[in-house]
């Protein structure tokens, strides 16, 4: 019977879950995509932190236990920076998908580059932040999030070409 | 009211499946079956199977060991299409997005093969529900498939949710129908194999029915009823300062 407890427990946080996600799917529908809920954020300072010559400098700097310190307030630094990355990627993908509805044979183009851009810069920034977080057990283990920076700096680009496309009298300031 | 073969009870188990049988039709008719042959398929092999089930279970010269070999033939076949159809609605969804489709593929095969895995030790260890190895033979399978089904369908929704994709609107009544419907029938299937409300089992038979009736409406919205196509909004960009999206635009646009 504790199996049975166990699964109808299961069953029921399933159907919770489900029901959670299928009512903000419909919302996120109706609701209008907007650039609002974009973080900026300093590429360089992120790129500084995921250098493996800064990393390796330290190294040789600081003692062995200074280090890790140093080391997991770098990784935690970078974190914060890719959850940022992400968050906006998510926002990215909501706005291509709106637009790609667009009749605008080149505003569509340009959505589902950034679509795709999008996606594949959440993907690289859950993979990194796994990474980030195994490093942060074994700080010694070598890390660079350098795909992460560049990724972002695409799909930033191609945001702007879509904004530009989608209202070219409004002078964009990224 | 709440009792095996009264009105209600007739109902609830012949209705969806009249119902589904109909949607299944339309759906060929329609051509809705070139986007999901597989879930046309199932609506129209379940409803067979479920009322050709409950012809047996009304008719008093089908033998109880008749009925439960029919029953246990029909959800070993309902089960082995309700996992294309996963199949076919993970395609449907993610398929366009080439970023995450190959990801999502290798993580759904490993999601499929640990739950799997789960379900038939959980079966191994279950407590029999009855001495006729029919009977609580099928309610384990029926237990195993919707453990599997759960997990699936509740991997694939959380998978969307993490990378916002947006479902097209058949595909996503289609997976929130087969999800409540798992769900539930995950529930009360596993408290009928591990040998529980053994008194009050036809409570269980209605929530289920119940439940199905819900979901095959569901199905009928979203294939049925036209979707109006969202126009898309206008977006404006925030003003941010970030001179490696300028330089980034000027590359784009040379």
């Amino acid at each position: 019977m504790n199996l049975a407890i166990f699964l109808v427990v299961s069953a029921a946080v399933a159907l919770g879950i489900i029901l959670h996600l299928a009512v903000k799917q419909s919302l996120q529908v109706r609701k209008s995509s907007s650039l609002a809920g974009i973080r900026p954020i300093d590429v360089e300072a992120f790129r500084n932190l995921a250098n493996p010559a800064e990393d390796e400098y330290l190294r040789l700097r600081l003692p062995p236990a200074q280090f890790r310190v140093v080391r997991r307030e770098r990784l935690r630094a970078m974190a914060a920076y890719i959850q940022v990355a992400g968050a906006n990627a998510a926002v990215l993908v909501r706005i291509g998908e709106a637009a790609l509805a667009s009749g605008d044979a080149g505003i569509a183009e340009a959505a589902q580059q950034l679509v795709n851009d999008a996606l594949l810069l959440r993907r690289n920034a859950t993979v990194a932040l796994l990474r980030i977080y195994i490093a942060l057990a074994w700080p010694n283990s070598g890390f660079a999030a350098v795909r992460v920076a560049e990724r972002y700096e695409q799909i930033s680009g191609v945001a702007m070409l879509l904004g530009r496309l989608q209202n070219p009298a409004v002078p964009v300031r990224l | 009211m709440l009792q095996a073969h009264s009105l209600l009870w007739h109902y609830l188990w012949a209705g969806p499946n009249l119902l589904l049988l109909a949607l299944g039709l339309l759906a060929i008719r329609r051509g809705i079956y070139r986007e999901f042959p597989f879930f046309v398929g199932f609506s129209v092999i379940a409803s067979i199977g479920q009322l050709v089930v409950y012809a047996a279970d009304a008719s008093p010269r089908v033998t109880p060991g008749t009925f439960w070999r029919l029953f246990l033939g029909t959800i070993l076949i309902e089960g082995l299409i309700k996992f294309f159809l996963i199949a076919e609605i993970f395609g449907n969804v993610f398929g366009s997005y080439a970023a995450i489709a190959e990801l999502g593929r290798g993580i759904i095969r490993v999601t499929a093969v640990v739950l799997l895995l789960s379900a038939v030790a959980g079966a191994a260890f279950a407590r029999r529900d009855n001495s006729n190895w029919l009977i609580s033979g099928s309610h384990l399978i029926q237990q195993t498939v919707f453990i599997v089904e759960t997990g699936l369908l509740l991997f694939i929704f959380l998978f969307g949710w993490h990378f916002s994709v947006q479902w097209k609107p058949r595909s996503f009544g289609i997976a929130a129908g087969l999800a409540i419907s798992s769900c539930v029938h995950l529930a009360t299937w596993a408290v009928m194999a591990n040998g529980g409300m053994f008194d009050k089992r036809y409570l269980l038979d209605f929530l289920n029915m119940a439940t199905y009736h819900l979901c095959v409406l569901i199905w009928c919205y979203y294939l049925l009823v036209p979707h109006k196509k969202s126009t898309p909004p206008s977006v404006s960009l925030p003003e941010n300062n970030l001179a490696i999206w300028n330089r980034e635009l000027e590359r784009l646009l040379r």
